[in-house]
């Protein structure tokens, strides 16, 4: 019998009926198998071996013939190269974490780890690429988190895997989707992409590694375990559990395997919130800012109180967004807001009173939020600050992060790359120039990147905000959302 | 294509419809003409000047979805370049690390001459030798939105230079060089029937399987079936596209298409790939299709969208064998010149061989009526002509001969060289070999797989 990869699937030439996991592809002839029995099928024949810690061999480990005492098989179908990886971390695995890695090991390498945001998964995994030592694709839900393997995968494995099309370390590790196509033994890709490619490089993996596995079980994401053969298999997240108890079939299909390893939430919490002082400060628009506003505002309001949406609520601004697909008024009212609000988020007194606070803290180490890609690439033109949004390609985001934290860069102005779960080397300084209403997004970029100097001076926020525009709203929104959570 | 936000379709009743609108509607060939105007005087431009371009056409207008529909289709046909007098990610890098030495950089001097921005950005232009303005502009120009418009169907821009002030001067063309470009002109006729096509494409997306019916246009059509790796069984079908017993019998032929993984799950992952075929479709005379559209993946809740050649829909794709070759283009030019009886004929067979079908590229005919099928095989592997062979002698095909190189061959001793109905050749055919093999194995007409 010989196993092959085809298309996310296993093909069997010669195989029978009696072989398990199999369907008769009446199409061809042959019988198939989804991808992921791939393990199964050779645990089946009695030919699977475990034991590829350690090897150094890079080719893969292909028309390997392999004989059973019943049914000989012919592995056709791995493409995956086996790694001798050692993680250039200096840090020693928390005790939680050395247990997570124990129970995963001990579970065949299969199952899901739950810990609590912020408790170390992203170390966890590069602990488990190198335990399992083959070739591994990381899945992430977003692109900022996808480049934030990215970057932690460089600083782990960058130097000890062949580069390509480059010198720097970062071209080690593969980058799958946000405009690069770039296939490695170790890849980093989000669910879209995986989704879209999972067919065609599903033999390429030994090792996959989903990030926020509770996105998983989609229908579609749930293609993504499906078609790949890997026969190591980790998920991760804080979050298991669905409302609709869907993670079950990661679980009863094989797809991930069980729960391995779990720590509650409160045992870790707390510790990760710094000391901090926020300063708000406000802007006047620009007299010709200021007609502008009034006039798309003027034409926003104008048309909500006349319809009567109730846009305090979701189902108001539903309402008004449905009228706007089909009122041509209301598709001016729309764009009216938006151009209000990008007026007021791009108020040119903002860069004034950005001047003043880069002089105030030439010192320190700072990052700028906007909300706009456009005025995040303004502010690095105008100050020279290197600059990261949505469109930043992955390798010099890793690059750019890399000197920040190594203090090489002290200035970084980003337009919202800073959401769920992202690592962002600490600093002393955040100025916000524009933001959005997500009480979610605001307190986790305070957590997470404000550090204090030394005991004396605590680490500042500042916010700007342009006086009388609706941005006066939504921070008030964002404040109370935060000091009733926090 | 279209991407899901811009489709456009209407459900009723288990059946989901594509909003076609009307190619000769002068209300749309109004917008189209705007369009594709508007597309033509930004070559030369950066690409954010055109967005910019379209969405003020779609301010107070309803119907945005379909001008930015419009617009997709025509950016599909647009490429765009970096334009920098440098590299741009190097500029960056050279500022980023000059200027971080020189903090703090202020837009408002607090000393009357503080010159550090210009003092930056004039270093790393004279490292680089470009000028202050290139630097600057060079700095982001990797930007999409500052990527230019360079080529707009079958037009280019001739030269993108930058003045010393940064900004741009443009030297349009409109498509008169020698050069042959890949782009066509782009006419409204042209966006708005690709915009239908569009519009069907983008339902497609969502489909779990397709069934299509032709009557004609065989060869084509699945070609494209091949091309875009769907997996299919086929039937003969008669006049009214009932399934018929046989291929003698068969005045057309239905195939369901999906893929290798539909075999375990109902899923849209081939979606894609049967709106990249649809266009194929339009080629024939008659053919219908009927597509499963799956709307809700977890509750497996379906619709169907049945199209066919009443749509209207016209294809772009181009139409014949796509396996035309110079191989086949000089067999049929020294046939032209040779002296034999039998006749070579443009083949429009198909022959299914279970898991593909066989769509030969000539057939020899006699004028006695015996009839011959030629395939040409020029990429093989031993593993596949041997499957092949096997299911030809299946098929029970018994008038087919295959021409297969040895060029590229891989393995030749795994293969018996003298298999019956093959021919080997090496750089090119021999009519009177193909003639020899044609008296061999040509059967008479009347009994001939058509």
């Amino acid at each position: 019998m010989r196993i092959e990869f085809e298309e996310g699937t296993l093909l069997l030439p010669e195989a029978s009926e009696d072989v398990p996991y199999v369907e008769w592809d009446d199409r061809v002839k042959e019988y198939r198998a989804p991808a992921y029995r791939y393990r199964s099928l050779l645990e089946w024949v009695d030919a699977w071996d475990g034991n590829t810690s350690g090897s150094t061999v890079e080719k893969p480990a292909q028309q390997e013939t392999i004989q059973s005492t019943t049914v000989a098989a012919e592995d056709a179908a791995r493409a995956y190269p086996a790694l001798a990886l050692d993680p250039a971390l200096q840090i020693e695995p928390r005790e939680y974490q050395q247990a997570a890695l124990n129970a995963w090991r001990t579970h065949d390498r299969r199952g899901s780890v739950v810990l609590p945001t912020g408790s170390g998964k992203t170390f966890l995994g590069i602990q488990a690429i190198a335990d399992a030592g083959v070739g591994t694709l990381v899945v992430a839900p977003t692109i900022n988190l996808m480049n934030q393997w990215h970057a932690t995968l460089t600083n782990a494995f960058g130097d000890q895997l062949p580069h390509k099309g480059g010198d720097g370390p970062e071209q080690a590790i593969g980058v799958l989707g946000g405009g690069t196509h770039e296939i490695r033994p170790i890849t980093v890709t989000t669910y879209d992409s995986a989704y879209r490619y999972i067919d065609e490089y599903g033999d390429q993996f030994g090792l996959l590694i989903a990030d926020e596995i509770h996105h998983l079980p989609a229908p579609t994401y749930r293609q993504i375990p499906e078609m790949a053969i890997a026969p190591y298999r980790l998920g991760l997240t804080a979050t298991y559990e669905r409302a609709d108890d869907a993670h079950e079939l990661l679980e009863e299909t094989g797809l991930i395997g069980p729960v391995v390893y779990e720590e509650a939430v409160d045992e870790l919490a707390g510790e990760y919130l710094s000391e901090y002082e926020t300063i708000h400060m406000q802007v006047e628009l620009t007299d010709d800012e200021r007609s502008q506003y009034d006039e798309e505002y003027g034409l926003y309001r104008e048309y909500v109180d006349t319809h009567d949406f109730d846009l305090w609520k979701a189902e108001g601004y539903q309402e008004f967004l449905a009228h706007t697909s089909y009122d041509s008024d209301g598709r001016r009212a729309l764009i009216a807001k938006q151009r209000a609000e990008d007026l007021a988020r791009t108020a040119a007194k903002k860069l004034d009173t950005l001047d003043t606070l880069l002089k105030r803290h030439h010192d320190d180490r700072t990052i700028i939020f906007t909300a706009n890609n456009d005025f995040a690439y303004e502010i690095s033109q105008e100050f020279i600050v290197p600059c990261i949004t949505h469109q930043t390609k992955t390798d010099e985001r890793t690059e750019i992060l890399e000197r920040f934290r190594s203090g090489e860069y002290s200035i970084l102005a980003t337009s919202q790359v800073l959401d769920e779960g992202i690592d962002v080397p600490a600093a002393n300084v955040g100025i916000i120039l524009s933001g959005s209403a997500s009480k979610r997004q605001y307190a986790q970029r305070l957590g997470r990147i404000l550090r204090p100097t030394d005991e004396r001076q605590p680490a500042r926020l500042y916010e700007i905000i342009a006086t009388d525009t609706m941005e006066n709203y939504v921070s008030q929104r964002r404040r109370e959302g935060v000091e009733a959570g926090a | 294509m279209l991407t899901a936000d811009l489709a456009r379709s209407r459900t009723s009743d288990g059946e989901v419809t594509p909003l076609f609108i009307d190619p000769d509607d002068a209300r749309y060939r109004e917008t189209a003409s705007e369009l594709v105007e508007l597309f033509e005087t930004h070559v030369g431009d950066p690409k954010a000047d055109l967005d910019t371009a379209i969405d003020q056409l779609t301010v107070a207008d309803t119907d945005y979805k379909i001008i930015q529909g419009l617009a997709k289709l025509l950016r599909d046909e647009c490429d765009f370049e970096t334009v920098a007098a440098a590299e741009p990610y190097e500029i960056r890098q050279r500022l980023f690390e000059r200027a971080n030495d020189s903090y703090p950089i202020v837009r408002q001097p607090t000393l009357d001459e503080d010159t550090r921005k210009l003092d930056v950005y004039t270093a790393v232009a004279d490292e680089l030798g470009i000028s202050l303005a290139e630097c600057h502009q060079g700095m982001y120009a990797d930007l999409d939105a500052n990527n230019r418009l360079v080529r707009f169907g079958d037009q280019i821009a001739e030269s993108v230079e930058l003045d010393t002030d940064g900004t741009t001067s443009t030297t349009q063309l409109t498509g008169q060089s020698e050069e042959a470009y890949k782009g066509e002109a782009l006419t409204v006729e042209w966006l708005l029937n690709r915009y239908n096509l569009a519009l069907a494409q983008a339902v497609l997306y969502d489909a779990t399987e397709l069934r299509i019916r032709v009557w004609d246009q065989f060869a084509t059509v699945f070609s494209y079936v091949k091309l875009f790796g769907l997996m299919h069984r086929i039937y003969p079908i008669d006049e009214h596209g009932e399934r018929v017993s046989s291929t003698d019998l068969a005045a057309g032929y239905e195939a369901i298409l999906d893929g290798p993984a539909s075999l375990f799950r109902q899923s849209r992952k081939y979606g894609i790939r049967m709106a990249n075929f649809l266009p194929a479709l339009p080629h024939c005379e008659r053919w219908d299709l009927t597509a499963e559209i799956l709307v809700d993946e977890s509750a497996n809740e379906t619709r169907e969208l049945t199209l066919d050649q009443t749509a209207g829909l016209q294809t772009h794709y181009s139409g014949g064998s796509r396996y035309d070759s110079d191989l086949e283009r000089t067999l049929a030019d020294k046939w032209e010149r040779a002296n034999t009886d039998w006749e070579l004929v443009r083949e429009d067979d198909v022959i299914d061989l279970g898991a593909e079908v066989l769509l030969p590229d000539f057939a020899l005919e006699h004028p006695d009526s015996r009839r011959a099928i030629l395939e040409i095989v020029g990429f093989w592997t031993p593993e596949y002509l041997e499957e092949k062979l096997d299911k030809i002698q299946q098929a029970d095909v018994e008038n087919l001969v295959l021409a297969v190189s040895e060029e590229l061959d891989c393995t030749s001793e795994d293969i018996d060289l003298g298999a019956e109905r093959l021919l080997w050749f090496k750089t090119g055919i021999h009519v009177y070999d193909v003639v020899d093999l044609a008296e061999k194995y040509a059967v008479q007409a009347a009994s001939v797989v058509h």
